[in-house]
């Protein structure tokens, strides 16, 4: 597989950043998950943590080297998280379980699935335009479908953060599935929570993503969206990833293109901010790593005695 | 291995003899690099063993008489970056176990920094060995030497890993007699790298021209089929080939065929050559290849023609078949 990734989360102007994104990958196949704590729930950043760690954990045991069935594991893993949640909730006697919306993506032997619960977003941008786009699970959204607002009104509306789709809740969780999707190269998946898309139409989105480097061009579309969302701005995150495969050359993107055809099949690599750290240092080992690195090696060591 | 692009070099103290680095005690220094010191030390056992120490010499700076070396904030992300080439390097050594791959037996923290501690045996480097004795270079000892670190290479590829600094002085003659693969600084099992602070070095001479060029891509065994062709064509030539990147500019590179002929086998001339293609795809694919071709029996020269009438006419009727 090759792909250019690159992946952000900002404060905005909260107190507190409730969004959690993660990306891991091996030789043969890649995982992107975006959730949105809620913040008018307690915990909103555990259940997102939950949600991408339950996830990003689940591939790293289920990779061998691909993800057998991915809508299963999906599924699987969507739900596995809204149970960690009410765990947590329940382990800490909390009146209320705090919610996360989820949205995630595999992409194996060319093709892409994914799904998501509440409001956050993928995008499948080609050539320049939408491609495909996940349906909100909101109200505002049902009610653009029947006709009762236009697509305008939405990011006015004040209903428009009612979502009735999430991990944690009462119910059992709301979880929409994609077709599966052959990628062609130069395909950019975005997934993005709402902080960053109610400030970002999607064909903007995909003409400024149409061939930018993402390291640049992410940080410049989030920091618009920031500035659009005034003084009262909301997290915002988003994971882009520019598809390179078909053996196509001369793509852009340079030096910082993925390669996984030199892993071996049995690694994953995984990024993901540790939880309640600043995510702003990127190369930087913090001493936990260092430390489970070292453990890491040890026990290759005795395996291999 | 790791190149630091624009920072001052600065020499970094080795630890003194005698000291007690965890359950080892430092014996002497064995090497010095850019991105950290060899050391020769004893285990508990009275075993003797060699430690690498992560200190690259730009980034962080032990003074005489200190332990710990000082490294300034501004340096500390790049240090710890660093770290994670290091702690790759260990990852690659320890899941490997091979009689002609060295072997990690430890790895640990101390000092503000990390050590690798691996087997030690007596022996010198294979371009050691070529330069105090050229008239080893025996067409025998070459196929001996290239087709059992051969075997050692196999393994490293089969783990999907690239040793990426093949050399001479890279190939450790363990009792000088068995060849063993160290360093392997610049392996690597992905090749994203991440900090543009850091690039990945390589040996002139040695790398493969898929080495200097932007696209990371286009590497796979056949660069270490590459190295390993500059490697023997260096032990023939007791000097280092033209770099692949100038040959790519203007190959000036004589073919081992033409500077050798006559004193080795054709077909060792020939696979040498074989090796050292610039186009990646026209070398060796793997290192199983390589080593069919190594080990295939020599075809003997023509005997001379007999002394006889029927000799002379077939050695007569081979010129002309040949001509």
């Amino acid at each position: 597989m090759k792909f250019t990734i690159y992946q952000e989360t900002r404060i905005g102007k909260r107190a507190n950043n409730e969004d959690r994104l993660a990306h891991c990958y091996s030789r043969d196949a890649l995982l992107t998950v975006v959730a949105d704590g809620m913040g008018g729930h307690y915990y909103g950043e555990v259940a997102a943590q939950i949600a991408v760690q339950t996830l990003t954990e689940a591939f790293k045991r289920e990779f061998k080297p691909r993800i057998r069935d991915p809508f299963m594991f999906l599924q699987k893993g969507m739900l596995n998280a809204h149970r960690g949640i009410l765990d947590f909730a329940g382990k800490h006697h909390l009146q209320d379980s705090p919610r996360t919306t989820c949205v995630a993506c595999i992409v194996q032997n060319n093709v892409a699935y994914w799904a998501h619960s509440g409001d956050s977003r993928l995008y499948l941008l080609r050539n320049g335009k939408v491609l495909a786009q996940t349906k909100d699970h909101s109200r505002v959204r049902l009610l653009v479908d029947q006709g009762v607002i236009t697509e305008d009104e939405v990011l006015s509306h004040p209903d428009r953060n009612k979502i009735y789709g999430c991990l944690g809740g009462q119910q059992t969780p709301e979880v929409t599935f994609s077709h599966k999707v052959t990628l062609e190269a130069g395909d950019v998946l975005v997934l993005c929570t709402d902080g960053a898309w109610s400030g970002l139409p999607g064909d903007i989105l995909a003409i400024a993503l149409k061939t930018a480097d993402l390291l640049r061009a992410v940080p410049l579309l989030l920091g618009q969206a920031e500035a659009r969302g005034g003084p009262t701005a909301d997290n915002l995150s988003m994971i882009a990833v520019r598809w390179q495969d078909t053996y196509s050359d001369g793509s852009s993107g340079g030096s910082s293109v993925i390669s996984t055809r030199t892993m071996p099949r049995d690694t994953v690599t995984t990024k993901m901010d540790e939880f309640g750290r600043n995510p702003q240092s990127r190369t930087e080992l913090t001493e936990a790593e260092i430390e489970r690195a070292i453990e890491e090696i040890r026990s290759t060591i005795q395996k291999y005695k | 291995m790791i190149a630091l692009t624009s920072m001052a070099q600065q020499a970094n103290q080795p630890l003194p003899a005698g000291f007690q680095l965890d359950e080892y005690c430092i014996e002497k220094q064995l090497s010095l690099g850019g991105f950290s010191i060899v050391y020769v030390a004893t285990d508990g056992q009275g075993q003797r063993v060699a430690i690498k120490e992560y200190l690259p010499n730009t980034l962080a700076l032990r003074a005489e008489g200190k332990t710990a070396p000082i490294i300034s904030e501004e340096h500390l992300p790049a240090f710890r970056y660093g770290m994670k080439c290091f702690f790759e390097e260990g990852r690659a050594l320890a899941g490997l176990a091979h009689p002609n791959v060295i072997r990690v037996l430890n790895f640990f923290r101390a000092n503000g920094t990390v050590y690798m501690v691996m087997e030690y045996e007596e022996g010198c480097t294979l371009q050691e060995l070529i330069q105090n004795n050229p008239g080893r270079v025996t067409e025998n000892f070459i196929r001996n030497v290239f087709t059992k670190m051969l075997n050692g290479l196999r393994e490293v590829h089969s783990h999907r890993l690239l040793h990426l600094d093949l050399k001479p002085s890279n190939i450790y003659m363990r009792n000088h007699h068995v060849p063993v693969l160290i360093d392997f600084g610049a392996a690597r099992q992905t090749l994203a790298c991440d900090a543009p602070m850091l690039k990945p070095m390589y040996t002139p001479g040695f790398a493969s021209p898929e080495h200097y060029s932007q696209q990371r891509d286009l590497l796979g065994p056949w660069s270490d089929i590459y190295s390993v062709g500059a490697s023997m064509y260096a032990c023939l030539a007791a000097s280092t080939p033209v770099p692949a990147d100038i040959r790519k500019a203007r190959d000036e590179l004589k073919p081992a065929m033409v500077l050798w002929d006559g004193k080795y086998s054709d077909q060792l001339l020939e696979t040498i050559d074989w090796c050292l293609c610039l186009n990646e795809r026209y070398r060796p694919q793997s290192v199983f290849a390589l080593q069919k071709a190594l080990t295939e029996p020599v075809v003997a020269p023509d005997p001379p023609p007999k002394d006889n009438w029927l000799g002379q006419m077939v050695g007569r009727i081979r010129k002309s078949r040949d001509a």
